[in-house]
């Protein structure tokens, strides 16, 4: 093996082996878990940057590792695509390391904690570099199950154990979708490797590539939180912040991005589910952004923000414009985790409290969250120059260059509602006086249960500080990559080049950029003039108590999507579940068992009359046994 | 092993009829176990007789073989058997097979 290869391998088990390490010693390790956890991320990030160069190189860099079956090779394989994650997964993820080590720091099992973090890092970079569909489907099932112990990390939350257990439950159906993807690739093709697969794509028939197509979707729906399978994502908010930051903001939720972009050859010779994929990237991007507007937890807000984001990426991804989908999952990695750190710091400092009706007026109180916060906004609502404008942009025009003038529009009318939402919630948390002492019923928060607040010293302030106030720079300048079209050249030998378009030569780009500044502006102002103004800061606790009183319904509900959802699957499988446990258990399974227990019961006293404990009785039925098996014999012989 | 037979075979079978039965009338019908055991010896030995009878007909030393290991089993079988009566007796002060009937159903 080259050093290349060498170091490739190492970065990729280093947090593997990490985690057995924390797993193995926590008790005795406690809070140095979180350094040698936060080691096992950075040290991967500092090796990535040294195969940068042959990654970048043609064909990327190859380690074949071993033969699963003759004929089936297991290898990594790292090109600019799954290069850029692997930066985004050990970068962004180290500093959310660090992060957890203050955030985490009087949890008893902080221990376990960076144990499942470092597996989580494990099985993404698994998923990422693979270079065959096998591979992929390990790292993608262990993603989840990563997902499933970070979100119920505090089990003793019966909440916190219902979400993990959604969010698991969904996660599967995407990975059955996808395993049926990878069955039908390797019925057509005859292989499971990327290359040998895409070098077909071409030749295989229409159905059956939109077959796979849809199949492999079915699996990002789940993992990247897309309509209908949307609805763990703001439930698995339940787990600690740095999780939400790291795996349903800045990576795992972005799986699904990548698989559509590593399966470019497939979507290439497949309108119909270009169509589909596009489609639902955009309708997941304005459902998500309108159901930000009604939420009042903090990370919920978050949360549907992601799922909005996310649409974006899925929707750029899916149309063709491979280039402006990547840019944002980049971009928005950087902003959305400082987002959520930064909501970590606010969430910290209060005890636990989420609700941003209880909060206001923090701006002064804590002006490192403010200002995070405020740049992660400025970031996400694309305005110039933060690094969202670029991304966001390049994704709304990259519809419209590729012939889905409705989708782009989409993308706009979006845009707006991202910047009203977004600037709600910062309005609302930083400006006006502080609401925390003002009882629940004043504000219209319906009662809820209190959760211990955290007790026990904090860790130094820096520990948190540090991430947030470095992550501020990517979000300001991670877009400024595009200026010069380096950054699609970066891809040219993963995707096909863009195809000429009449709507581009109407629209030039820098129009369109115009107007969609003019919704996010109108935005801002309607979100200003509603909860950031002097007037609203005022009467904050007479408003806030009038909106949460006069929510629409189908806003509080999400849309009704978990009510739909609930009568489709849950109500018929707990049905049958049910109807088992009534029916088929006691009188099916148990009934055959009884049977048979009676059977013998009633065989045992008919049998035993015979036994009469004389031995020459015995003996004289041998006598005769013996006796007709020698008739029989002799009227055989005589027959013959 | 040429020698000639000097007894018509037949005879030696029906020799070795009468004593089985003999036997086996001595199982059935006596209640002492030892008897029963001597008379299970007879049905052993008038089997052995056969197979002797008939080893020397068709000239084959496997039947000779085989009443050895029947002579074998035989013993086994009279140790034991006869382990079984004293044990019985020991618990029973009794002999009589027919007054034991522990497993009776």
């Amino acid at each position: 093996m080259s050093n290349d290869a060498l170091v490739l391998l190492a970065l990729w088990l280093l947090p593997l082996a990490s985690a057995i390490l924390i797993f193995a010693f926590g008790p005795m390790l406690r809070r140095t878990a979180g350094v040698i956890g936060s080691g096992a991320v950075l040290v991967p990030f500092a090796l990535t940057w040294v195969l940068a160069a042959s990654a970048l190189g043609t064909g990327g860099l190859r380690v074949h590792l071993f033969d699963w079956i003759a004929g089936f090779s297991f290898g990594l394989w790292l090109d600019p695509l799954s290069l850029l994650w692997t930066l985004i997964i050990t970068g962004v993820g180290g500093l959310i390391h660090v992060y957890a080590i203050g955030y985490m720091w009087s949890d008893r099992a902080i221990a376990r904690f960076f144990a499942y973090m470092n597996f989580f890092v494990f099985a993404m970079l698994t998923l990422v570099l693979s270079d065959n569909f096998v591979g992929l489907l390990v790292g993608w099932g262990l993603v989840g199950l990563a997902s499933y112990f970070l979100i119920g990390f505090w089990f003793f939350k019966s909440s916190a154990v219902a979400a993990a257990m959604k969010a698991f439950v969904i996660n599967v159906v995407g990975d059955a979708g996808l395993m049926f993807a990878v069955f039908v690739l390797f019925a057509a093709t005859g292989s499971i490797a990327y290359a040998d697969v895409f070098a077909k794509a071409a030749t295989l028939a229409p159905a059956t590539v939109l077959l796979a197509c849809i199949a492999i979707f079915i699996g990002c729906a789940a993992k990247s939180a897309q309509i209908p399978l949307h609805t763990w994502l703001a439930d698995a908010m339940e787990g600690p912040t740095p999780v939400s930051a790291l795996i349903h903001a800045a990576t795992m939720v972005t799986a699904g991005v990548y698989l559509v972009a590593r399966c470019a050859p497939l979507w290439d010779v497949s309108p119909e589910a270009r169509a589909l994929v596009g489609t639902i990237g955009a309708l997941t991007a304005l459902v998500g952004a309108i159901l930000g507007i009604a939420q009042w937890d903090i990370k919920r807000i978050l949360a549907y923000s992601t799922m909005s984001q996310i649409g974006y990426m899925i929707m750029g991804v899916g149309v063709g414009a491979y280039q402006a989908g990547i840019l944002h999952f980049f971009t928005h990695a950087f902003f959305k985790a400082q987002l959520f750190l930064a909501a970590g710091v606010v969430i910290h400092a209060l005890h636990d409290e989420q609700d941003v009706r209880k909060m206001g007026g923090l701006g002064k109180k804590m002006p490192l969250a403010f200002w995070a916060m405020t740049i992660g906004t400025l970031a996400i609502i694309g305005f110039p120059p933060f690094s969202g404008f670029y991304s966001k942009d390049a994704v709304i025009y990259g519809a419209l260059e590729r012939g889905y003038p409705l989708l782009s529009l989409i993308g706009v009318v979006t845009a707006g509602i991202t910047a009203y939402y977004m600037c709600r919630m910062l309005f609302v948390t930083f400006l006006g006086n502080y609401r925390g002492n003002v009882p629940d019923v004043d504000l219209g928060i319906p009662a809820r249960e209190h959760g211990e607040p955290h007790a026990g010293e904090s860790a130094p302030a820096w520990v948190m500080g540090a991430p947030v106030a470095l992550l501020m720079v990517p979000s300001v300048v991670a877009g400024w990559v595009v200026i010069g079209g380096r950054w699609n050249a970066l891809f040219d030998s993963d995707f096909a080049p863009k195809p000429e378009s009449a709507l581009a030569t109407v629209l030039p780009e820098w129009l369109a950029g115009v107007v969609v500044l003019a919704f996010v502006v109108w935005g801002v102002a309607a979100a200003y003039r509603r909860y950031g103004s002097f007037d609203a800061t005022a009467s904050a606790v007479e408003r806030l108590r009038a909106e949460s009183q006069h929510m629409a319904q189908p806003l509080v509900r999400a849309f009704y999507f978990d009510d739909v959802l609930e009568a489709l699957f849950v109500r018929p499988a707990r049905a049958v579940g049910s109807a088992f446990m009534r029916v088929v258990d006691p009188q099916v399974i148990d009934g055959v068992v009884r049977d048979l227990v009676w059977l013998a019961g009633w065989l045992g006293r008919e049998v035993r009359a015979l036994q009469t404990g004389l031995v020459r009785g015995y003996a004289l039925v041998l006598a005769l046994g013996a006796a007709a098996f020698l008739a029989y014999f002799a009227l055989i012989g005589a027959a013959r | 092993m040429n020698a000639p037979m000097d007894v018509d075979v037949s005879y030696y079978v029906v020799l070795s009829t009468v004593i089985f039965f003999i036997g086996v009338g001595g199982v059935i019908l006596r209640r002492n176990p030892l008897i029963m055991l001597m008379a299970i010896e007879l049905m052993f030995n008038a089997a052995n007789l056969a197979l002797i009878a008939f080893a020397r007909v068709w000239m084959n030393d496997a039947g000779q073989i085989f009443a050895f290991l029947v002579i074998t089993v035989a013993a086994s079988e009279a140790a034991i058997g006869l382990a079984i009566v004293v044990v019985v007796f020991r618990r029973a002060k009794n002999v009589d097979v027919d007054e034991v009937a522990g497993l009776r159903g």
